[in-house]
């Protein structure tokens, strides 16, 4: 079985318990030094895509393990910044600590937000409640523009004074009234009741 | 999500659904009747109305047959009944035929006699009268006649009834003059309006 150097991921796959040979010793030794360079920062400048990916899986197998740590720089940092905000001295440089007080005034918010809507609520069932009801009167626009000939009035105009000699004499006074009205209310229903 | 999370949004609405409520309640407090109303036109002659006229004219006709036939009661009884008419409410009419019926009612019972009777029928009128009118001062004038009446029948009954005839006829004269009087105002109301 032939083998190259380059040809460990695409070539055939060893038997299990058959011995490394030598160019694979020497591919292992490479390699191992180019993940202690990645994991210390100092990675290669060019390497082969199989090589990356490659180093990319051990990257993500370390870290996974939880061996992997902040940089010291990057530590102290925040270990500052913690230390400042619970002392109440100055603002945080690397923004990723919420302060305790803002936490707190977030927790408020939900709460004074619910508060005020239901005192305005309760505001308004208030105004409601107690608001007195307004009476509208509208006038009808043909009240006016009746002709008195259609309406119910005093007899007055019509009889005028009477005189003594014709004091009983109601039978007539009442014919002529019945003929008016009825003038009147024939007029008012032939024109369908509007003027 | 907890308890303390979902309290806060369910609080949120339980407050918008109140005022919702209360908004829609108060929309339907407003369509209400006694919020709005239309104000009544002036009254119209109606049915009703004529109806009444007519069964007045009819009652006073009939009336005017049995007084022609000479029976004055049963005239009497016709006229009666034109006080008993039901008009629409506040008809200014009604109270004109009624009180003119009144006066006709009057006359009839003093010329049966009936002078007291006469006497009841026209204050009855007057009191019950809601506006000075022509009608009014008409049944003033019965008034007077049935004072004359008095006086007449005093006269008859020799010298002791001598001072209450002439009562009467002083009240008699009293009862023309207010007669009169209503009949002045009314006219000149009736010239200034025209």
């Amino acid at each position: 079985m032939a083998t190259h150097d380059n040809d460990f991921l695409t070539g055939p796959v060893p038997e299990p318990e058959a011995e490394a040979t030598s160019a694979e010793r020497a591919y292992a030794k490479t390699f191992a030094d180019v993940v202690d360079k990645t994991l210390s920062g100092r990675a290669p400048a060019a390497m082969s895509a199989d090589d990356r990916a490659l180093i990319e899986v051990a990257t993500v197998i370390r870290a996974a393990n939880g061996t992997m740590e902040l940089a010291p720089s990057k530590q102290r940092s925040i270990i500052e910044d913690a230390l400042r905000q619970a002392v109440g001295t100055g603002a945080s440089t690397s923004g990723s600590v919420t302060p305790i007080a803002r936490g707190r005034a977030k927790r408020w918010v939900p709460w004074t937000v619910a508060a005020m809507s239901t005192l305005v609520a309760a505001a308004a069932i208030l105004l409601l409640w107690l608001r007195v009801p307004t009476t509208t009167v509208v006038q009808a626009p043909q009240a006016a523009a009746v002709p008195t000939s259609w309406t119910s009035r005093p007899a007055d105009p019509l009889i005028g004074p009477i005189a003594r000699e014709h004091a009983g004499d109601a039978s007539s006074r009442i014919d002529y009234l019945f003929a008016d009205r009825l003038d009147g209310f024939r007029e008012r229903r032939l024109s369908g009741g509007k003027p | 999500m907890s308890i303390r999370n979902l309290a806060v949004p369910g609080l949120l609405a339980i407050a918008i659904a109140i005022t919702g409520f209360v908004a829609c309640s108060s929309e339907r407090e407003a369509s209400a009747p006694s919020q709005t109303r239309v104000a009544d036109p002036s009254d119209v002659i109606d049915e009703q109305l004529m109806v009444s006229l007519a069964q007045a004219k009819n009652f006073h006709r009939k009336a005017k047959v049995y007084m022609s036939d000479g029976n004055l009661a049963a005239a009497t009884a016709s006229v009666r009944q034109i006080l008993s008419l039901r008009f629409p409410a506040g008809a200014p009419e009604a109270e004109d035929v009624r009180l003119d019926a009144r006066a006709l009612l009057a006359k009839l019972l003093v010329s049966q006699g009936q002078v007291e009777e006469a006497m009841r029928t026209v204050q009855e009128g007057l009191a019950q009268s809601q506006r000075e009118s022509f009608f009014v001062a008409n049944l003033h004038t019965v008034q007077g006649e049935i004072h004359e009446a008095r006086a007449a029948q005093l006269d008859g009954e020799g010298e002791p009834s001598k001072a209450k005839a002439i009562e009467e006829r002083r009240a008699a004269i009293a009862a023309y003059d207010h007669s009169i009087q209503i009949n002045e105002k009314l006219q000149k109301q009736l010239m200034e309006d025209r």
